[in-house]
Order: structure tokens, then C-alpha cells, then sequence
């Protein structure tokens, strides 16, 4: 497969296109494929940049849900185990769009390449700073706390024994602990390679606008405007 | 003047905290699935639960901008996640107005922490906010779009204009609640580790 790879202003302007997308509801074909066509194109990005695992995951997860909200559900269904399937297939028909999308961009760029990107829009500092730690935090945060969850399963204390307070006390203390000492060292690390200076930074990363880029661009644009002009025909 | 401004360091802070608590956020958000109450609870769940990581944040504030920076960020999530531009506004001015106020006590008097924590949580309540103004059309959009109408009725009985005022003034008492139980936690933890 070809190597696509993209300016991270494209993919920015990708998750803002498919955020206001899954925020318009889908009724008719039309819309329905519109929504389909922006949840396949970050997949098969995805695949392009070597990453079939997630893209396979992903395709089925989508794949299920809209058959099941296709087939399965109606107005009319009740009770509380179709409301919980309901919920998370609405969900997932709704956001997982948006989330794939946002997922591509989060594991496909550099911290280095966003952060020129941003530079390169102007957005001030602080903006830019907060929000790459914030992107490049939420792994960190998944493992973390997935390692405690197996430390305090080794030492006996399991989800639901005792009362709900202790629950969430045993798990956010040491998530906050471990996320600040790792907030720590990334703090000396980004003042060691010049972060925050009052220079204008420079960037190993050269960005620029290929064809890629534009295509793209053109696709999620021109899908916006059908969705809008679809809505408001109608 | 130079002492003011915010420095590199400060801004990782504030991107660590604005991930834990997008990340409480959604272990709460998650549960609204279960039964609409649950969406209307938020504002108890939030506040009580993300009151641990704020507390923490508001000992390392030290200079103004860091909760209004953080209310932009949580904006910028809330809008990429499909909660809409309403509210995006709303959970700015929130942070600015929870900023300005613990900026008054030099970020040190508990009394205005507490407060100003009470007025950031509303930014849990701006998310509500295409439920109210765009009512008709966000009943018709879920019903379209899969949920249950029960879900949807339920969800309307627990969020409509009568509610909101509830949920608000809820909102802010939980927020202040969760400022001392938040406090209560970090002088157990943490002063005694000597984090703080």
C-alpha cells in the first residue's frame, strides 16, 4: 500500500468536518452515506499508515452497530437491556466517526509536527502547549491505569468490594501520583529542548500542503456542504 | 510583570489535569447510557469525582490564565467529541468568571477556592444546553437516531428549561461540597507525601 501521509492542519480541519458532521443527524440515504464515506476514509488512512489493527477494529465495530441499530431496533423497544444496547450502539453510530478520526490524527502525528503546525496558524503558546500534552496524555493515562487496576487486583482489593468511595479513592490517588511525577519529567524534558523560550522555534518537520492534502480537504469539505444543503432542502 | 506570566511548565500542568478530568469525565459520561437520570446526575457525579484532580490543580496555580486556558481546552474537547458549539461560550466564560474569583484570594484563600470551584463545574451544565434550546430537534434527532423513546421521554422529564435552574444551583453546591471533600483527600494524600 502507498504511504500517505498528511499536514497536520489537514487532519485538524478532517476532525472539525467530522465533528460537525456526526452533529447533524442522519435520515436519508444521502446523509446516511455521507457519514459512512467520512467514518471509512480515516479508517483507510489508517490502514495506509501501517496501522491494520486498529483500522480491522474499528471497520467491525462500526459494521455492528449500524446493523444492529439497522435491524435490531425501533422507536418502540424497551426495557433496560435494550436501553443499554441502544445507547452504545447510538453511541457508537453517533461518535465513533469523530472518534476514529480523532484517533487518526492522535496516533499518526508527532508532537513535533503539530506543535510547528500550530506555530505555523499562530495559535498562541499556551493553547498549543496544553493541548499536545492533553493529546499526548490520554495513552498515558489508559495505561496507567490499567497497571494499577492490576495492582490492586494482585493485592485483593477488586472492583465493587467495599463501598463506592473507596473504589474510586484506590484508583484516582495513584493515577494522580503516577501523573504527576510523569508531568514532572515531561516538564524538564520540554525546558531541556528549549520549550517556552522567547524565540520562535524552529522545527525539523518541513510542512507543507501536498496534493494529498488538498484532495482531502476538498473531500470533507464538499461533504459538509451536501449535508447542509441536504438539511435544509428538505 | 514577568513573574505573571505563564511558563511552560505551567502550561503542561494544565494539559495533565484537563486530561484527567476529560478522562473522569467520560468514565462518567459512560454511565448516562445506563438511564437518562443518570445524564441529569452529572452534575453531582462530576463535581464530587473531578473535585480529586482539581484541588490538586488549584494548589499548583500560582498565576491568572490557567483555569480560563483549561475551560478552553475543555471546550475544544467538548466540541470534538460532538457536544456542539453551544456550549463552548458558556464553559469559557465559567472558567474566566472561576479564574477571576480565585485570582481575588491569590489563589491560596479556601473560602474563594471554594466558590470558584462551585462556578467552574457549571461548565458541566453547558453541556446540557442543546438539550434546552434546540429541544424538538434533539428529540427528533435521537429518536432518529436509535434511542429508545423512553430513553428520550426520560430524558426530557429530567432536563428541560424548569430543570435547568435545579440542576445549576445543584451544580454549584456539589462543586463547593466537592471543594472541601476535594480538599479532605489531597491533605490526606498528598501534603503527607509532600507532593503539594
Amino acid at each position: 500500500m502507498i504511504k500517505i501521509s498528511l499536514d497536520p492542519r489537514t487532519k485538524l480541519f478532517m476532525i472539525f468536518a467530522v465533528s460537525f458532521i456526526v452533529m447533524v443527524n442522519a435520515v436519508t440515504p444521502l446523509e446516511w452515506g455521507i457519514r459512512i464515506v467520512v467514518t471509512l476514509i480515516p479508517i483507510l488512512l489508517l490502514a495506509a499508515e501501517g496501522k491494520y489493527a486498529s483500522a480491522f477494529r474499528f471497520t467491525v465495530f462500526y459494521g455492528v452497530a449500524l446493523l444492529l441499530l439497522k435491524y435490531c431496533i425501533s422507536e418502540s423497544s424497551t426495557g433496560i437491556f435494550s436501553a443499554i444496547l441502544v445507547g452504545y450502539c447510538g453511541i457508537v453510530a453517533q461518535f465513533l466517526p469523530a472518534m476514529i478520526t480523532a484517533w487518526y490524527a492522535i496516533r499518526t502525528t508527532k508532537i513535533s509536527e503539530f506543535m510547528s503546525a500550530m506555530q505555523k496558524m499562530h495559535v498562541p503558546d499556551g493553547i498549543s502547549i496544553s493541548l499536545a500534552v492533553v493529546m499526548r496524555f490520554f495513552p498515558t493515562i489508559k495505561e496507567e491505569s490499567s497497571s494499577i487496576n492490576d495492582a490492586m487486583k494482585m493485592r485483593g482489593i477488586s472492583m465493587g468490594g467495599g463501598k463506592v468511595t473507596k473504589m474510586i479513592e484506590y484508583r484516582m490517588i495513584p493515577l494522580m501520583f503516577s501523573c504527576i511525577s510523569i508531568g514532572e519529567e515531561l516538564s524538564a524534558a520540554a525546558v531541556t529542548r528549549g520549550l517556552g523560550a522567547p524565540v520562535k522555534r524552529t522545527s525539523p518537520y518541513e510542512l507543507k500542503m501536498k496534493v494529498a492534502d488538498f484532495i482531502m480537504i476538498g473531500i470533507f469539505a464538499v461533504s459538509v456542504i451536501f449535508l447542509i444543503t441536504a438539511k435544509h432542502l428538505r | 510583570m514577568n513573574e505573571n506570566k505563564l511558563k511552560a511548565k505551567d502550561f503542561i500542568t494544565i494539559g495533565i489535569f484537563s486530561a484527567l478530568i476529560i478522562a473522569v469525565e467520560f468514565a462518567c459520561g459512560m454511565l448516562g447510557f445506563i438511564h437518562p437520570y443518570i445524564v441529569a446526575a452529572y452534575v453531582v457525579l462530576i463535581p464530587l469525582v473531578g473535585s480529586i484532580p482539581m484541588m490538586l490543580f488549584y494548589t499548583k496555580i500560582e498565576k491568572f490564565g490557567m483555569l480560563t486556558i483549561m475551560s478552553v481546552l475543555l471546550a475544544i474537547v467538548m466540541f470534538v467529541t460532538g457536544m456542539g458549539w453551544l456550549g463552548g461560550p458558556l464553559i469559557i466564560a465559567a472558567g474566566f468568571v472561576a479564574d477571576l474569583l480565585a485570582k481575588k484570594g491569590n489563589y491560596k484563600s479556601f473560602k474563594l477556592i471554594a466558590i470558584s470551584h462551585g462556578i467552574f463545574c457549571l461548565w458541566i451544565c453547558a453541556n446540557y444546553f442543546p438539550v434546552i434550546v434546540t429541544a424538538k430537534d434533539y428529540r427528533k434527532n435521537m429518536l432518529e437516531g436509535g434511542y429508545s423513546a423512553e430513553y428520550c421521554d426520560n430524558l426530557f422529564r429530567a432536563i428541560n428549561e424548569k430543570t435547568i435552574g435545579v440542576l445549576l444551583i445543584l451544580c454549584f453546591v456539589f462543586g463547593v461540597i466537592g471543594a472541601f471533600l476535594g480538599k479532605a483527600v489531597v491533605k490526606k494524600h498528598f501534603e503527607k507525601a509532600g507532593i503539594v
